[in-house]
């Protein structure tokens, strides 16, 4: 019949559930269905004291189909991806994986990337790299440049439009 | 001479250059040689959080690139190492994927056929190299140097894709340090992370935690803290000052990367080595009785 | 060979007769060839349908039966006696199967039938050539052999032997007495173990009927049910059994005083390396360690060895070796019992970092009034009492990287420890315990876990991620599902209930035996409900731990099963072999042991006569199972009741 969250009165997302287990499946070869909430995973989260991240509760609202309240959330970018849940988690679920599933979720449906991230993706697009080569500053306070080390030219894509393309074609595809 | 093509990854590259300063001058010394190819691109870790599908693509594309060369692929930056493979472990296990990425990369003239050997500085130096051949090239040995080390969650962890060293126990790194007579301890918060992966978008988070591992170390009277990964090191030596500020300390701890204190420790000039790109203490550091 | 067979076709209630026309099956049958009787009912494994088919053979003088029924696998076994009651030959009754391999597989009514039709008519072309088989006889030697002294041990060799067998208990250590010996209360009555255990122990001592083998192993065992040649090794104490007092003057004087870590107290406490490994150890009698005795490794100790020069009866025998002695029995129990996961393999946990982490046994030694500490509760790193200790349950248990199933007694050990400790210490002593589930499920644990519940514990249901040193004490972060916080444990001990695990030995010795294991490694039962304590090799059983986790009671109830199990052959003057076992026609076989290598049972060896090898089957040890007639290259080998002579013509007529 129907399962209702009478907190949020959110319905169980079902055929996003599966989705996202799939892409756990054909990703890491786990689900998170295993799951019995023992949350050693949030006992040990690098985010969880300063961020409230509660990795085993993502597992938990995975597992009810409870998806729209998490990818509308802002607590799954706080997850440090040190994937210490994954490590060790008995039951070989991975909470760390079902964030970057959120928040891949997040930014395709439109949600605003928080954060520097979406420079990065631009400067990616356009240099191949995630930033610009900097002069950076030595601890007497001197300039220095990349050439003035002895180090040779940075290595980027040859074809830097074929490179583009298939970059902005990939962006707007799921995994 | 074994030869390995290098890909630095975008932090090496951009603007940790001590790290790769360090690691080219101290390679040909273990009789290794770099090959820099033309090329590639971000390993695509970054956006993972974006878009996975993308950071796929992009490690896959790179790893292309290398297998050209038939030469194995040394990776210093954990966190590319990491995305490369994770990226491996799938193109491996899942046909579909593959397929999918390899019909993009033809659009790059590209194509991935089978796994690259990829290597990191420490295995690269404890298993490949040797500790006895290391032993033998040190020149100015870190007597009794109280050493934090710091391997960084992508490098242990996790271990079901296979990772250099152990995600509980790791000791290549002291293993190594002990050859150049160093005293590595281990501490309670050595697995701790650095915090780098949201400094994108939770800056102060981030700066906390760093803050939060350096307090510690300190604390415990530490001589040096000894990084592998230029994310980490823009963290604890770069962003020192502000983390301290952040947690409200006093930080003093001298950084460094792994290869700079096995260059300091062969005799090789400390500028060659970027140690003044350093913004942390190093000079409070000794070595060789100096 | 049978000329006149009687066809008895059952409609199994719906089940055969929904699906295949059974009335037009019977008048099929009753026109086929050496059919002189052909009936159908509707229950033919009832009374009823015994009867039909005894008062059938009666009035037609049937020499062969067919019934068209369900899987052999049902009432083969059934209708073999009713068929020999009724004055037929067991082995002259073929079973066509029209259930599971029709009635059940198939909706057309039509074919299913005609397809059962091509059954029975196979069925009939069998029984028209099967021979009358009788059961081999197999003397039964009535002494037993018990695998460890334990409680499981023990419990079994006394319902043996008060049923009057003799039963060789073997023990691997110098005492019986296993894990409850080392245990200070039993949950959830607070039973003292050692005062529950020691007149079970006692009773083994002075039993008539049991011959106690201690520091003893077993070698080598060959043979069947009801004929097994057992070598045990009696492995050399370097003391006169018979001289020896058991004072225990030597272990004072012994130059290795306090040096050795004592296996019982788990390496919480040190020992000598001539010992008596605890109090009430039956035989109260010394062993000397050969691994650290000085004596024995190096040739000297000191001036001389100091246990010679105190002990009055002069009992040390340093020219003792090791003995084989060779025992005949009928039937073996194994109850080899457990170890724990070493958690230094759960490496977060700190076991192997930090003194003050240890598992449930130790803290059970400590506990102990026999133990290391006289019972006195300290922290191992500096000998005071610790003001805060906490439980971490589930260590490597239920857990995909590490072994998968519940170790089942964790949750209840701990509860325990808890009231204990409480009792020992004071209420004041702060103790936490995080656990993922707590498994009260058996009698009376669950009003125990609540009188825990109700005693000042501070229970937190969650799993810490690591344990950490935090200067003078340790500390973990464990975030709590019931009130979701995270909270910081400071605490100066950490108590890991680890994992219960099958013996470290325990894949060596199922080389001995021919044992099988589960997945998870503890000896394999025959069938985990029905046969918990039965092994797939006829004659051997399995009785506490070492065949999956189990607490004291259910450990002592599967000893009393195996007892009786065992008994069930061990009463008998001769038990019957199958007799559809594998025979060989010694003068075509050629001698080239393929049969030999292809036998899982061992039952098939190679013999020369008059300079000729041929291949032997010992019928005994033979099941059936078919595999060495399929790899006879010659045809010499085949199988009673399944020749190929019998089942060519079968074939045949089938299609």
């Amino acid at each position: 019949m129907s399962i209702i969250d009478l907190t949020s009165m959110g319905e169980s997302q079902t055929e996003i559930k599966k989705e996202i287990n799939e892409r756990l499946s054909k990703l890491q070869g786990e689900i998170s269905d295993y799951c019995f909430q023992c949350a050693k995973c949030t006992s040990g989260c690098e985010a969880h004291k300063l961020l409230e991240l509660e990795p085993h509760k993502i597992v938990a609202l995975l597992k009810r189909g409870l998806i729209d309240e998490m990818v509308n959330s802002d607590v799954i970018w706080t997850c440090m991806s040190c994937f210490k849940c994954r490590e060790r988690c008995p039951q070989k679920v991975a909470p760390v994986e079902i964030l970057f599933a959120l928040k891949n979720m997040a930014v395709a449906s439109g949600k605003q990337i928080p954060g520097k991230y979406t420079a990065m993706l631009q400067s990616i697009l356009s240099i191949g790299l995630i930033q610009d080569v900097q002069t950076v500053t030595t601890r007497d306070n001197k300039m220095k440049k990349r050439e003035e080390l002895g180090l040779p030219a940075v290595s980027k894509p040859i074809d830097a439009a074929k490179f583009q393309t298939v970059l902005s074609k990939l962006a707007v595809e799921k995994i | 001479m074994k030869k390995y093509v290098f890909y630095p990854g975008c932090v090496m590259s951009t603007e940790q250059y001590a790290y790769e300063m360090s690691i080219r001058e101290i390679l040909p010394k273990i009789d290794i040689e770099l090959a820099d190819v033309e090329g590639f691109s971000c390993c695509g870790a970054p956006m993972k959080s974006v878009n996975q599908l993308m950071t796929l693509y992009l490690s896959a594309r790179n790893l292309s690139i290398a297998q050209k060369e038939g030469l194995g692929l040394f990776v210093p930056c954990p966190v590319c190492h990491l995305s490369f493979s994770e990226c491996q472990r799938i193109m491996e296990n899942n046909a579909e994927m593959r397929d999918r990425i390899n019909g993009m990369l033809s659009s790059e003239d590209l194509q991935y056929n089978g796994s690259v050997n990829l290597v990191n500085i420490i295995d690269l130096l404890h298993d490949h190299v040797g500790i006895d051949k290391i032993k033998k090239l040190v020149k100015k040995p870190l007597e009794n140097l109280k050493v934090a080390t710091h391997y960084g969650c992508h490098l242990i962890r996790p271990s079901e894709v296979g990772r250099p060293v152990d995600s509980e126990n790791p000791q290549k790194m002291e293993t190594v340090l002990k050859a150049l007579s160093a005293k590595p301890l281990d501490y309670a918060e050595k697995l701790d992370c650095c915090g780098a992966m949201i400094q994108a978008n939770l800056p102060e988070s981030a700066l906390t935690k760093t803050g939060q591992k350096l307090v510690a170390v300190q604390e415990q009277g530490f001589d040096v803290f000894v990084d592998v990964c230029p994310w980490c090191h823009r963290m604890f030596d770069s962003k020192q000052t502000k983390a301290g500020e952040t947690v409200a300390a006093k930080l003093d701890v001298p950084v460094v990367y792994l290869t700079q204190l096995l260059g300091l420790a062969f005799g090789i000039d400390k500028k060659r080595l970027g140690m003044d790109l350093n913004l942390s203490p190093v000079d409070k550091v000794k070595i060789g009785g100096k | 060979m049978s000329d006149k067979i009687g066809v008895f076709v059952c409609h199994c209630g719906i089940n055969i007769a929904s699906v295949v026309d059974v009335k037009r099956l019977a008048k099929y049958a009753s026109n086929l060839d050496n059919v002189v009787v052909s009936k159908d009912y509707k229950y033919m494994c009832s009374d009823t349908g015994a009867k039909l088919i005894k008062e059938s053979i009666k009035k037609h003088k049937l020499d062969g039966v067919v019934i068209a029924c369900c899987s052999p696998r049902m009432h083969e076994h059934t209708f073999r006696g009713v068929v020999e009651t009724g004055g037929v030959n067991a082995f002259n009754l073929e079973i066509a199967n029209v259930r599971e391999q029709c009635s059940w597989a198939h909706d057309d009514k039509e074919r299913a039938t005609q397809k059962a039709e091509a059954l029975v008519r196979g069925a009939v072309a069998k029984a028209r050539l099967l021979e009358p088989l009788e059961r081999s006889k197999i003397s039964v030697n009535p002494n037993a052999l018990v695998v460890g002294g334990g409680i499981s041990g023990i419990q079994a060799s006394l319902d043996l032997a008060d049923k009057g067998f003799k039963v060789y208990l073997v023990e691997k250590t110098p005492s019986i007495g296993g894990r409850m010996a080392q245990l200070d209360k039993t949950f959830p009555t607070l039973d003292c173990s050692a005062c529950i255990l020691t007149p079970k122990m006692m009773e083994v001592a002075n039993h008539q009927n049991i011959e106690l083998l201690t520091y003893s192993e077993i070698e080598s065992v060959e043979g069947n049910i009801g004929n097994y040649t057992v070598k045990v090794k009696n492995k050399p104490r370097y003391v006169d059994m018979d001289k020896c007092t058991g004072c225990g003057d030597c272990v004072g004087a012994c130059r290795m005083k306090d040096r050795i870590s004592s296996e019982f107290d788990m390496g919480m406490g040190k020992r000598s390396a001539i010992y008596i490994p605890f109090p009430q150890a039956i035989p109260l009698k010394c062993t000397i360690d050969s691994e650290n005795c000085l004596m024995i490794t190096r040739g000297k100790c000191g001036k001389g060895p100091l246990c010679v020069e105190v002990c009055e009866a002069d009992a040390i025998d340093f020219k003792q070796k090791e003995e084989i002695v060779e025992l005949d029995v009928g039937s073996i129990i194994v109850a080899t019992g457990y170890d724990l996961l070493d958690p230094a393999s759960v490496y977060e946990y700190g076991y192997s970092r930090y003194d003050n982490v240890i598992t449930t046994l130790e803290m059970e030694r400590l506990i102990s009034s026999s133990g290391p500490t006289v019972g006195d509760i300290v922290c191992p790193s500096n000998g005071e009492n610790p003001k805060s200790i906490t439980f971490v349950l589930c260590v490597g248990s239920r857990d995909e990287t590490s072994c998968t199933w519940c170790c089942r007694i964790g949750c209840m050990s701990a509860l325990k420890q808890v009231y204990l400790i409480k009792e020992k210490l004071g209420d004041d002593v702060e103790i936490n315990v995080c656990y993922t589930d707590i498994r009260s499920f058996g009698k009376g644990y669950e009003e125990f876990y609540r009188k825990i519940r109700g005693q000042n514990t501070n229970f937190f249901r969650g799993k810490p991620s690591d344990v950490r040193k935090a200067e003078d004490h340790l500390k973990m972060d464990v975030f709590d599902t019931m009130t979701s916080k995270l909270f910081e444990i400071n605490t100066d001990m950490v108590v890991l209930v680890p994992e219960l695990v099958p013996r470290s030995d325990a894949d060596d010795f199922t080389r001995v035996l021919h044992l099988s294991q589960s997945a998870d490694g503890f000896y394999l039962e025959a069938h985990p409900k029905l046969r918990p304590m039965d092994t797939f090799t006829d004659g051997v059983f399995l009785a506490g731990c070492c065949q999956g986790p189990k607490d004291i009671q259910d450990s002592v109830s599967q000893a009393s099963g195996a007892a009786s199990r065992a008994a069930n052959i061990l009463s008998k003057k001769e038990l019957e072999a199958e007799p559809q076992v594998a025979c060989v026609d010694e003068d075509v076989c050629s001698g080239c042991g393929l049969c030999v290598s292809v036998c899982a049972y061992n039952a098939i060896e190679l013999v020369e006569d008059d300079g000729r090898s041929h291949a032997k089957v010992t019928e005994a040890l033979c099941k059936g199972c078919g595999a060495c007639v399929g790899a006879c290259p010659s045809g010499a080998m085949q199988q009673r009741g399944f020749k190929d002579k019998q089942i060519l013509p079968m074939i045949r007529e089938t299609v």
